[in-house]
């Protein structure tokens, strides 16, 4: 493990202003609040949390889609912001969610997987032809794909495309945001077994986000919980899995509905009063849903308890740990 | 989700078969007017300029006492009509297409960098439309053929000048909705350029939405040419403009109806058939969007 | 068994453009039981239950063999006969609660008006049944939320509303699209529990139509796969879950990442190439494809196996078939 994290991020903060509409006034909301986060070379950081959480802004900030509204993103040591764009793209890659969207509907798949070569500027037609073919095949899709459109693909094939566009340049990070959530569940397996081969054969580090919690704990190796905008918990993935610190980290483990017969619907415990990123509760602002609170979350924002690996803000994890 | 992309393609099914039929008509139209502007020379049986003062106000071929070498019987200076409404379509045609890209140009550029750039470019660019929408087209148009004088260049330039806010506020709409799209943030992250970016990935996805707009445009643009000649104040006479030859022809009307008439449904079915293209460009669009 | 509630036996629909969505598909739904349909999308699960519901799109042609509800005949059923029974006898609730629910009415006023309309009640009476109801799924405060309009209320009290609205008029059979898929996790196993709770006092019968096998292990009854249009295996949800049978059920089961099965980092299973679109006219296996133990056979008409009591599969192997879980 080299001394320089793949990616750091420090004390970033991102908020939006949403307008009230004619009458309305215009609203700040707080994406990512405050998010420290560091991950080391080779790694995969699984972000989990709901919508609304901020994972998929924390993954825009990394990728540069956004600027920080304060503090900063390092990609391999290295200041995210005012980094030369074709510097950035051989260091950075994204896949996205919905392989609908994330391919252009007007351009051939391989002028598609071609375009981060392309925007270099310094590769050969014949070389660029070259690379593409070979990366088609490596992902998994015969040559001949090259000349169709993303509209003869089925969503697997199309996820296929996107992974070989970011990895054409030989980047060391992928962001993969949401990478199966729209795929059918026998795809889905295809894809998380690709792109667990292809982080071996290429030494990638990860940054995963994901809302389902069973495919996190397959691919992660460390895992990072998300709640209005700040990471609640972090932890390496068995850790987190076997003894979650965070009330909220408990509720989510519980309702994963595994495959197992006969043990019906888990009762989460939670509330019904759902997280408004417009509108956060004062001191812990988990206090609200959690089945656990005591009257100090209710004002007092819970202190961050930082050990080598983990981290958790919660007033009972004090509480537990003293 | 799948069935149900599946359902609505179905739904669409019936209503399709009539909306084609519109389509093709709107398109044969269009494609023989454009067939006539082009090879006008060619095809015209006279030269449209020579009169002949002995056959004044000839009927048409389906009237009694015709002249087979005038089959649209000729105006009130004896020129042959077939031949002016020919040279017509040309300066139509011509009129529509180049007011239509001039104001493409202006439209499109500014719709799409504030569509794109979004925040204070973007509130600039609505500025500008808004302001645009409040100048009346006809009455600037009039006031400035009127104190320039009239030309071609000069009429082109006017409308072209005046007609891009349709250009401008679709384009604005559509960059915003691709702008969002996940491949527009991929494009970004492989590294390429803004320019590249707006030229290849944003400019060929609301390239249809565009030419829906076009069609719109070059129809109004047509109709505008005629109100303006019929006014006396577009194309300068003797160039035969379909709506100079109304204006020619409104004092015979009463005794030889036709030299109104022929003009008159020229311009409505070239009207009507670029807007039934239209239409069908849209609907092609409707359904060609995701599967 | 008596009979039972809904009996579904060679339903097919088939779309204008000749796309065999649904091929004789055969469901039969117990009273007072959840049973699941469970497929990827494109499988023909929501096009059943559409079907069964008679809400299928124009140009989409529906034929069964048998398609009974409460003994009653519904293939011969009038549109108005129908309409009778839906949102009555038998009710529905859809992935996305917001299409499903009138933006411009609020929710009292929708909840009320199905129960007027099919039990006749006054306003009075329509309005305390609405408010009792959203009291039965769990909100607080009825008596505000039924003056709320749909977009003041979150994903999850949406989908509350949904299946209160879908429960005035106390139905015996609801059907449900895939009723948590757009819901976070926490709140799908808030809702979730709120339907098993609900199944079990008031002794609904439920066919709830998921791709999640997650789902279906913690809340059905019986269990029907559907794959290219057709129920490929259809079993008791133990029996199921231990005892697959049909090689696109396994092959399903092993590509789900379950923590103590398949340990983080190694290969998950997974089924080679993409779910097929079935035309009018298809012969034999439609897994045959992707399937490792096909044979030329699969191309023929496929038998139907029993496999133990009230399961049975459509596969030429035979029961308890031994090949190499995730083989494929």
């Amino acid at each position: 493990m080299s001394a320089t994290p793949a990616i750091e991020v420090k004390s970033a903060r991102r908020t939006f202003r949403t307008s009230g509409g004619l009458f309305g006034t215009a609203r700040e909301v707080v994406a990512v609040d405050d998010v420290s986060l560091a991950v080391p070379a080779g790694s995969v950081l699984g972000i989990v949390g709901e919508s609304g959480c901020g994972k998929s802004t924390l993954a825009r900030l990394i990728l540069g889609l956004l600027p920080t509204t304060a503090g900063e993103v390092l990609v391999d040591g290295q200041r995210l912001d005012g980094m030369d764009r074709r510097f950035r793209a051989e260091l950075i890659q994204p896949v996205f969610q919905d392989p609908f969207a994330s391919l252009n509907p007007r351009r051939r798949i391989g002028d598609i997987v071609a375009l981060p070569l392309v925007a270099q500027g310094k590769f050969a037609g014949a070389e660029i032809g070259r690379k593409v073919a070979e990366m088609l095949e490596r992902v998994g899709l015969a040559s001949d794909m090259a000349g169709r459109l993303p509209a003869e693909l089925s969503g697997g094939q199309r996820q296929r495309v996107a992974i070989a566009r970011a990895l054409i340049l030989r980047p060391r990070i992928v962001v993969c945001d949401e990478p199966t959530s729209a795929l059918d569940v026998s795809v889905q397996a295809q894809i998380l077994n690709l792109l667990a081969e292809l982080r071996r054969e290429f030494n990638l580090t990860y940054l995963f986000i994901s809302h389902n919690l069973a495919v996190v704990e397959h691919v992660a190796t460390e895992v990072a919980v998300m709640y209005l905008g700040r990471i609640v918990e972090q932890a390496p993935t068995a850790e987190l899995f076997h003894a979650p610190r965070h009330p909220y980290t408990r509720a989510l483990l519980a309702s994963v509905l595994t495959p197992e017969p006969g043990l019906g619907v888990p009762d989460v415990g939670l509330g019904d009063i759902l997280p408004d990123p417009a509108n956060i509760p004062p001191g812990c602002r988990f206090h609200p849903r959690c089945p656990v609170a005591i009257e100090r979350c209710g004002s007092v924002a819970p202190p961050l308890l930082a050990a080598a690996h983990s981290r958790v803000e919660c007033h009972l994890a004090v509480a537990g740990a003293a | 989700m799948t069935d149900i992309a599946v359902v609505s393609v179905t739904t669409a099914g019936p209503r399709r078969g009539w909306r084609s039929l519109g389509t093709w008509l709107g398109a044969a139209v269009v494609g023989i007017t454009l067939f006539a502007a082009i090879f006008g020379p060619w095809l015209a049986p006279h030269d449209p300029f020579t009169q002949d003062l002995t056959r004044r106000l000839l009927p048409p071929f389906w009237m009694d006492g015709t002249d087979p070498a005038h089959p649209f019987g000729t105006d009130q200076l004896g020129r042959d009509y077939l031949s002016r409404l020919i040279y017509g379509a040309r300066i139509s045609m011509l009129i529509g297409i180049a007011v239509t890209i001039t104001s493409g140009v202006i439209g499109i550029v500014l719709g799409v960098i504030g569509g794109f750039a979004g925040g204070k470019v973007d509130d600039a660019v609505l500025f500008a439309i808004t302001c645009r929408l409040s100048i009346p087209v006809v009455l600037v148009a009039l006031a400035v053929v009127g104190l320039l004088g009239s030309s071609l260049t000069l009429l082109v330039l006017t409308l072209g000048l005046l007609l891009w806010d349709r250009f401008a506020v679709v384009a604005r709409s559509t960059t915003m909705q691709v702008r969002n799209l996940d491949f527009v943030a991929a494009a970004w992250c492989a590294g390429c350029s803004r320019g590249y970016i707006l030229a290849r990935e944003v400019l060929p996805n609301i390239a249809s939405h565009l030419a829906v707009v076009a069609t719109l445009e070059i129809a109004l643009a047509i109709l505008l040419e005629a109100a303006l000649s019929f006014l006396g104040l577009g194309v300068p006479p003797p160039l035969p403009s379909w709506g100079l030859m109304i204006a020619e022809a409104k004092e015979y009307m009463f005794f030889s109806p036709w030299v109104i008439m022929i003009p008159g449904v020229a311009l409505f079915v070239l009207v009507f058939g670029i807007n039934l293209l239209g239409d069908g460009l849209r609907d092609l669009l409707g359904t060609g969007e995701r599967s | 068994m008596s009979e039972a509630l809904l009996d579904i036996a060679g339903l097919r629909v088939t779309f204008a453009g000749g796309t065999a969505a649904v091929r004789g598909t055969a469901i039969a739904v117990n009273r007072g039981e959840t049973h699941c349909l469970v497929g990827e999308s494109g499988c023909g699960k929501s096009v059943s239950a559409l079907a069964v519901m008679n809400l299928l799109a124009r140009g989409a042609s529906r034929s069964a063999d048998r398609l009974r509800f409460a003994g009653e005949d519904l293939l011969s059923l009038s549109d108005t006969g129908m309409a009778r029974l839906r949102g009555n006898r038998m009710a529905m609730i859809f992935q996305e609660p917001m299409t499903s629910l009138n933006p411009a009415y609020t929710v009292g006023s929708q909840m009320t008006e199905v129960h007027r309309r099919h039990k006749g009640s006054s306003r009075q009476v329509a309005t305390d049944r609405a408010a009792e109801m959203l009291a039965r799924v769990g909100i607080t405060a009825p008596g505000m939320r039924l003056g709320q309009f749909p977009h003041q209320l979150s994903g999850g009290l949406r989908q509350r509303v949904m299946i209160a609205m879908a429960l005035m008029c106390d139905p015996e059979l609801l059907i449900a699209d895939e009723p948590t898929t757009a819901l976070d996790v926490t709140v799908q196993a808030q809702i979730l529990r709120l339907l098993a709770g609900l199944q079990r006092d008031l002794g609904l019968a439920v066919l709830l139509i998921t791709h999640d096998l997650g789902i279906v292990a913690r809340v059905a009854d019986r269990v029907s796969v559907m794959y290219a249009g057709e129920v490929v295996e259809s079993a008791r949800t133990n029996d199921l879950f231990a005892r697959p049978q049909h090689p696109y059920t396994r092959g399903l089961l092993d590509c789900v990442p379950v923590p103590g099965k398949i340990r983080p980092g190694e290969p998950l299973g997974s089924i080679p190439g993409v779910v097929p679109r079935v035309r009018a006219g298809f012969q034999g296996c439609g897994f045959r494809d992707r399937c490792a133990f096909a044979m030329p056979e699969c191309a023929a008409e496929v038998p139907r196996h029993a496999a133990g009591e009230a399961h049975d599969y459509l596969c030429r192997l035979a029961a308890d078939w031994s090949g190499l879980r995730g083989a494929a």
